[in-house]
């Protein structure tokens, strides 16, 4: 069966979903086991048209839950080709079971997770909760804030993850609606160089390499498991940073499109500064960028890769500040935000005298609004000013009701 | 397609070289390691396996030992055979792009206890069997889950004392029926399901070798007397298997296409059931007078139960 | 593969059946093969056993109920002749014994200190069916 080729602009109108569809489609995955979702179904959609259109070669296999979709891409990829899917919210908590199952078998396998909360209340709209709850799985995650981050994550995504120094399976995050529904102008490449930049799929411990058959996904109890857990922990804390800034490195040169582990904006000579995830941080940068105008030095970070951890960038990008701001889009229920405590444990054995403070925000697809932040940036220059955190330790902003704060 | 392998006689079957290697943790006497090796002796093709949790699989993958020489997976309790679909279709979309590192077509196949296929598992195996990849599934019935010590599956026969349905002073152990999966992947539209029991090799390897040729998901439903939760001793492990077959407790058939229901082994001189019951640890309390009713009542359903088999076999549905 | 610390081994926990390529397995007896050391073939469950199987060639007829119905792969059947039970990996079950039709029997349970000689020595004659 012959496939045919798409010509596309050099710029198209396209919202993160189809973004992420058209990148999977111009990596030419072999199969792609996928159950619909709000607010990922588009992505599902867009590769099922494509097939339909004659552009995929791979298979499609429409499977009857996220939980079979993930085990479909575990049996997949196991048996040696290119593998991904998509998913949200409870499709993804669905999913959990079979996340920690990839990671440690160490199958390449690729994983668009358009964020959105989780129930209950159910909710269909975007925040962290999701994203969050995959953080302890083993998977490399990385995180756009626009569609055009979506498209070229993706091949970021695919050429990590599939390196046989990694080997272990990679999400490339989008925020619900908010990303995946906006469309915007979209850089594109032509499908030769898409492929050509993620390369030919190269199988390793391939189930269908028939004549070298393998055993996959064993048992392992107190005299192997450790050491087959600090393993995958040891490749995921030396081997991926260093690979996916390599590959930062060659997407640059390709596309001049520079992307950093931990980004940031305004942070040469900032004092104050916002540490967030999503489209948050643009919204952050607009606003940074306006508490300039008004003598306040604002900086942003933005969190591009999750895990492993950027441990040594983040304390490298918040080195001098005097004091930042932790925002968590995800209900930490009865702790303070995973940001908060992870830069807390970052920053905490440096010679940073930051003040450090949470703020919770935006579950359920609740605005951030540019006002939200331009008083937490007024309070981070107070705390600034005052050497010590003025507030509680933890805040919610934008929640009806009395002002909630804890800590 | 590749050819059937030729399997007259046990001598001729008796040349098989297996696929399947011994020192696994199975428990001595355990019908499972008959089941899988008559399944993977019935071809010589190259095989592409998966186990869902429970006995088969951890007791023969347990780090830093595997006792499988085809290549094998497992990820977890309910998703063993889609673990196979997903092999599938890779092996279909390497084929087609002309990737394969050997071209050739291997079997796929997906093994489970009826706990990972009547009860955890159902959904994902519905869902391979709507989808129509080309595999099958054997089912390792054991009616019950062995491998966490006894617990009751929705394959434990009335009457069976499980540990989370024991029999007591005021119970008889297991109130419900066997679910009747057959019937259920036959639903399907599935090109073959049979019920097959390793005793009966001959009938097995047939039903087997008819499901490799079949083209679609096919389900196998083979009996595994469990010395352990059945509680007999294990050299019983054959007799056992014989009087399940010979009472018709376990009747052996085939139904094609969703439609065409064969009975394929009619026993000279069926055993009561009585005889099945009185063998097993697990039914002991059902010879107490307080439950001897429920003898009468096994054999009975039993009686209807192949009265049906037969009626649609003749009526040709 | 002893105690290997956690940089020893291959990722993922995976793996392999042999050692190198392993064409027509389906059709290569255990002598042809090339097993590799995390294959359990290499590996014995022989201390389980506490009783063991002794074959006396004498009087089997290589019916293969034995080799059909072994749970444990142990029953060596070669060019559809039954040679030897494999002691590393027959875990002593019975059931060899249960299905041997031949009389008398052509494998009998012996404990498993006893020594095969003397098992063979000891041989019960021919049963008389009592009618």
């Amino acid at each position: 069966m012959a496939f045919d080729k798409m010509e596309l602009r050099d710029i198209e109108v396209w919202d993160g979903n189809f973004a992420a569809a058209q990148a999977m489609r111009q990596v030419q995955i072999d199969v792609v086991a996928a159950y619909p979702i709000t607010p990922s179904t588009p992505i599902v959609e867009g590769y099922a048209k494509f097939l339909a259109d004659g552009y995929v070669e791979g298979e499609f296999v429409m499977v009857e839950s996220e939980h079979a979709a993930m085990s479909g891409c575990i049996g997949a990829a196991a048996a040696g080709g290119r593998v991904a899917t998509a998913t949200s919210s409870q499709g993804f908590a669905l999913m959990v079971e079979t996340l920690y199952q990839s990671s440690g078998m160490r199958l390449p396998i690729v994983l668009n997770v358009v964020n959105r909360a989780l129930a209950a209340p159910l909710n269909v709209n975007g925040d962290h909760s999701d994203m969050y709850l995959g953080r302890d799985s083993g998977w490399i995650q990385l995180d756009a804030y626009s569609p055009q981050e979506a498209y070229d994550l993706n091949f970021i995504a695919f050429k990590v993850s599939e390196d046989h120094d990694v080997r272990l399976p990679c999400m490339v995050h989008q925020d619900g609606f908010m990303t995946s529904h906006t469309a915007q102008g979209v850089k594109t490449f032509t499908d030769e160089v898409a492929y050509d930049f993620v390369g030919e799929y190269k199988p390793m411990n391939d189930m269908l390499d028939l004549d070298h058959p393998v055993t996959h996904g064993v048992q392992t109890e107190e005299d192997w498991h450790f050491e087959h857990k600090a393993r995958q922990h040891n490749d995921l804390m030396t081997k991926v940073m260093p690979k996916i800034q390599e590959v930062f490195d060659a997407f640059e040169e390709l596309s001049g499109r520079k992307y950093n582990i931990v980004e940031q904006y305004d942070m040469d000579d900032a004092d104050v500064a916002v540490v967030c995830m999503g489209t948050s941080v643009e919204t952050a940068r607009e606003v940074a960028k306006e508490m300039r105008a008004e003598g306040i030095k604002a900086g942003v970070v933005g969190i591009r890769v999750l895990r492993p951890y950027p441990f040594a960038q983040i304390i490298e990008a918040l080195k001098d500040i005097k004091s930042i701001a932790a925002l968590d889009r995800s209900s930490p229920n009865g702790a303070p935000g995973m940001l908060f405590n992870e830069l807390a444990g970052a920053l905490y054995n440096t010679d940073s005298k930051a003040t450090l403070s949470g703020y919770v925000y935006g579950l359920g697809g609740r605005d951030l609004t540019k006002a939200h932040l331009t008083d937490l940036y007024k309070e981070l220059q107070a705390n600034a000013d005052a050497g010590k955190v003025l507030t509680p330790l933890q805040q919610f902003i934008g929640v009806r009701g009395p002002k909630l704060t804890f800590l | 397609m590749s050819e059937i392998k030729k399997i007259k006689n046990l001598k001729e079957f008796s040349t098989s070289a297996d696929r399947f290697e011994g020192a696994n943790l199975l428990c001595p006497g355990c019908a499972h390691s008959i089941i899988v090796r008559e399944v993977l002796n019935a071809t010589n093709d190259d095989l592409i396996l998966s186990a869902a949790t429970g006995c088969l699989e951890v007791c023969t993958a347990v780090y830093p030992y595997t006792s499988w020489d085809a290549s094998w997976i497992h990820i977890g309790f309910e998703n063993g055979s889609t673990a196979v679909a997903g092999a599938e279709a890779m092996h279909k979309a390497l084929k087609r792009k002309g990737r394969l590192k050997q071209d050739r077509d291997p079997k796929f196949v997906s093994f489970a206890g009826d706990g990972a296929s009547y009860d955890i598992g159902f959904q994902w195996i519905s869902g391979c069997f709507e989808r129509g990849h080309n595999m099958m599934h054997v089912v390792l019935d054991n009616e019950v889950y062995a491998n966490t010590g006894g617990q009751r599956s929705s394959s434990t026969p009335i009457g069976s004392s499980a540990t989370t349905s024991p029999a007591g002073r005021i119970s008889y152990g297991e109130k419900k029926n066997k679910k009747d999966m057959l019937a259920i992947m036959a639903a399907h539209g599935s090109p073959y399901v049979a019920q097959v029991a390793p005793n009966k090799w001959k009938n097995m390897i047939k039903a087997i070798q008819h499901g490799f040729e079949a083209e679609g998901p096919v389900f196998i439903n083979a009996m595994s007397a469990c010395t352990t939760e059945w509680k007999f001793a294990p050299e019983d492990t054959i007799a056992i298997s014989d009087l399940a077959t010979d009472s018709l407790v376990f009747p052996l058939y085939e139904i094609i296409d969703g439609q065409k229901l064969n009975i394929t082994y009619r026993p000279k001189n069926v055993v009561p059931v009585e005889e099945y019951l009185a063998a097993q640890g697990r039914f002991k309390h059902l010879f107490k007078d307080q439950y001897k009713y429920l003898i009468k009542e096994w054999q009975e359903r039993v009686d209807q139960k192949w009265d049906y088999l037969q009626r649609r076999e003749e009526a040709s549905v | 593969m002893e105690n290997n610390g956690w940089s020893e081994f291959e990722i993922g926990a995976m793996l392999r059946s042999f050692e190198g390529p392993a064409t027509n397995i389906a059709t290569t007896h255990t002598e042809d093969r090339n097993y590799s050391a995390s294959n359990s073939f290499t590996a014995s469950v022989a201390d389980w056993r506490i009783e063991k199987p002794v074959f006396n060639k004498d009087y089997c007829i290589d019916c293969q109920f034995c080799w059909i119905y072994c749970p444990d792969m142990s029953i060596i059947s070669r060019d559809k002749k039954m040679i030897g039970v494999d002691m590393d990996h027959c875990k002593g079950c019975g059931i060899c014994v249960e299905v041997c039709p031949t009389n008398p029997k052509s494998l009998l349970m012996f404990q498993e200190q006893h020594d095969d000689e003397v098992a063979l020595a000891e041989w019960p004659e021919k049963e008389t069916k009592e009618k």
